[in-house]
């Protein structure tokens, strides 16, 4: 958590998107950008980026107000995932609420999936925070492409370790959203267990996840 | 008020840690603009944080009615963190909305990117403060192995160096050893030789001894017939035997015998000592006693020991030492030959021996030049040696205390210039032999 300030009724929550480079971080952002309500969300911001790839990290906003008055602000966040920028990884990973990890479903990148997971569990570490512990929520990406690995495949993998997984086309907008609500539920659990935000704020966990994935009506 | 814990990596500043708009707008930024803005015709115009406060303002506060005011939002990430106040003169001809609403567009703008700018800066400041730690880190981690080998390789080398020590000393030994099996060897075969020859010596002069006392008995009676002849044949044989000084040569001859055989007596006994000293028959252990050993090497070096030179002997009374003869004679024969060889001329030498404490000890003090103080210490070593080439090997006192070490003993050496030199050799009695000697 970046903030919490009882007084001032202000909690800052960030969540990150970790993975592989390429493997649809940022696309995700946009595409969250796009289908959520621009009710209770700020403007995606995209630091400098260079030939398209990440090298800061992307921020999207979004706000909400509990009925006890508690002003809550997640701030979702990706990661550059080119294996060079480790230190600003684990910069943007510190004080994180919830990870989601956005694999590239192309079979040829296997071996990324895997390296980058480890780098994220590294990461965990040094950063102080539990991987057992911290919500953590698995996409795989490109579900649109050919020479895939089959979704059995990834549930036979990854069904016992209790690490909700979906599958999603970032770039035909499907899947996102139920990632990323996925993930908001997790974090909703985690952050009520140790600061009581229905008991104190009087905020629900289907509320908080129907406003955080509100969808922009389309007109 | 973050009531989480600081990472393992312990950066201190946090991506997304939120801003206030002060911190993001400055001075130098916001006055240009509220300056024009004043010269575009506005009165007042203020910016005011989330709560109203007033951050930056310019124009003349006390408007009053007769003016015109329009108040837009400014926004931090989307989400509201002040505005901006215009107030402009009624008569005006600002169109007041537009105005306020372009000004709003220009500081929004102007928030966006100095956060993206700010975000930018300390994130890259994050990473090069941490790859510069973690830098450090790798370069002490570097420095810690690299003192490790380097300690690694120094005691590798001490420990070749001790090994090479160790087998130097083994293959001293090992001459030393077969040096002492060619002499017990040579010894025994000229033992052998010699006692033969020996044997029939002694035989024949003690036979000859006896002849003699044969022929002498039927001299004397043949000068006494003689004696009493006549025409002169006694005065003639009287001076004959005069001449030839026979008087002599019979009390002489008797002697002479008994001195050959006295002789070859001690033939027999040196032969015997240096058959007893290289231990040809018996190198097997025994117990022995080191007083008897000490003579042994005495007598065997006896032809060395010159006429003038004194040997005390203040031998105390000793428990038997089971040992291998030949090797404890060969420490008592180095010591004595290095004393021997040390003063040629009036060598006064004390060997005492003592039991005392379960401790064999053997002292050999001797009045020579004593060992110069450089040198003490590396009498020792092998191939050490102050003779000139050819005259020693450099081993002797080597060998001789690897033998005392291998019986669980050890040989201290005291010494001043000009004052003498002590060898004493400690020797546990109930030593246990866990060093194979041979």
């Amino acid at each position: 958590m970046i903030e919490f300030d009882r007084e001032e009724k202000r909690m800052v929550l960030k969540l990150v998107f970790y993975g592989p480079a390429l493997s649809g971080k940022t696309t995700n952002l946009l595409r969250l950008h796009d289908l959520l309500a621009r009710e209770g969300r700020g403007e995606l911001m995209v630091l400098d980026t260079r030939d398209d790839r990440t090298i800061f990290f992307d921020l999207l906003p979004f706000f909400l107000v509990t009925p006890g008055g508690l002003k809550i602000k997640l701030k979702v966040y990706t990661v550059p995932g080119q294996v060079k920028h480790d230190a600003t990884r684990k910069a943007v990973l510190q004080r994180a609420d919830g990870v989601a990890f956005i694999a590239d479903s192309r079979l040829s990148e296997t071996a990324n999936n895997y390296s980058s997971f480890e780098n994220l569990e590294k990461n965990l570490a040094f950063v102080g925070i539990d991987i057992e512990t911290v919500p953590l929520v698995i996409q795989f990406n490109k579900r649109d492409l050919s020479e895939i690995v089959p979704e059995t495949d990834i549930e036979r993998l990854w069904r016992p370790t209790g690490i909700p997984v979906f599958m999603a086309s970032a770039l035909q907008g499907w899947g996102v959203v139920e990632t990323f609500g996925r993930l908001v539920e997790l974090t909703y659990d985690a952050v009520d267990r140790k600061w009581g935000l229905r008991e104190g704020y009087g905020l629900e966990r289907e509320e908080f996840v129907r406003r955080l994935t509100l969808r922009e009506q389309v007109r | 008020m973050n009531e989480d814990r600081e990472g393992a990596g312990g950066i201190e500043y946090v991506v997304g840690a939120e801003k206030r708009l002060c911190e993001i707008l400055g001075d130098e930024e916001i006055m240009p603009i509220l300056r024009s803005a004043l010269r575009a015709g506005v009165s007042r115009i203020e910016v005011r944080d989330s709560k109203g406060r007033e951050l930056w303002a310019c124009g003349d506060p006390t408007g009053g009615g007769g003016r015109a005011r329009e108040v837009a939002p400014l926004c931090l990430e989307g989400e509201p963190a002040g505005s901006i106040m215009v107030e402009i003169p009624s008569s005006g001809r600002l169109r007041l909305r537009d105005f306020t609403g372009l000004l709003s567009e220009v500081m929004n703008t102007m928030i966006t990117s100095n956060l993206k700018r700010m975000l930018t800066a300390e994130i890259h400041t994050t990473v090069v403060d941490q790859t510069h730690e973690e830098l450090i880190e790798t370069n002490r981690r570097l420095r810690a192995s690299e003192s490790r080998y380097r300690e690694l390789a120094e005691s590798l080398d001490r420990k070749v160096q001790e090994r090479t020590e160790e087998l130097k000393r083994i293959h001293t030994r090992l001459i030393q050893q077969e040096k002492a099996a060619s002499i017990g060897l040579l010894a025994a075969g000229v033992a052998h030789e010699i006692n033969t020859p020996l044997g029939f010596i002694s035989s024949n002069l003690n036979t000859l001894k006896r002849y003699m006392s044969r022929f002498t008995e039927m001299l004397d009676f043949y000068r006494r017939i003689v004696g009493e002849a006549g025409d002169g044949v006694a005065e003639e044989a009287a001076k004959r035997w005069s001449d030839l000084k026979l008087d002599f040569v019979v009390r002489d001859v008797g002697e002479l015998i008994s001195q050959s055989l006295d002789g070859a007596e001690r033939v027999k006994r040196i032969v015997a000592d240096l058959k007893g000293f290289s231990h040809v028959d018996d190198s097997k252990e025994d117990v022995v006693d080191l007083n008897t050993e000490i003579e042994r090497t005495f007598s065997v070096l006896a032809h060395e020991i010159p006429e003038d030179a004194e040997i005390e002997r203040d031998y105390g009374s000793l428990p038997g030492f089971l040992c291998d003869p030949a090797l404890v004679c060969q420490v008592f024969l180095n010591i004595i030959l290095n004393s021997l060889q040390a003063k040629k001329e009036g060598l006064r030498l004390h060997v005492s021996t003592r039991f005392a404490g379960g401790d064999i000890t053997v002292a050999f003090t001797d009045n020579g030049p004593g060992i110069p103080d450089d040198i003490r210490g590396r009498i020792f070593e092998p191939f050490f040696t102050t003779k000139d080439v050819g005259e020693g090997t450099g081993l002797g006192l080597t060998v001789t205390r690897d033998i005392v070490t291998a019986y669980g003993g050890d040989i201290e050496v005291e010494s001043r210039p000009g004052a003498g030199t002590t060898f004493l050799v400690r020797l546990p009695a109930e030593r246990g032999r866990d060093v194979e000697v041979r």
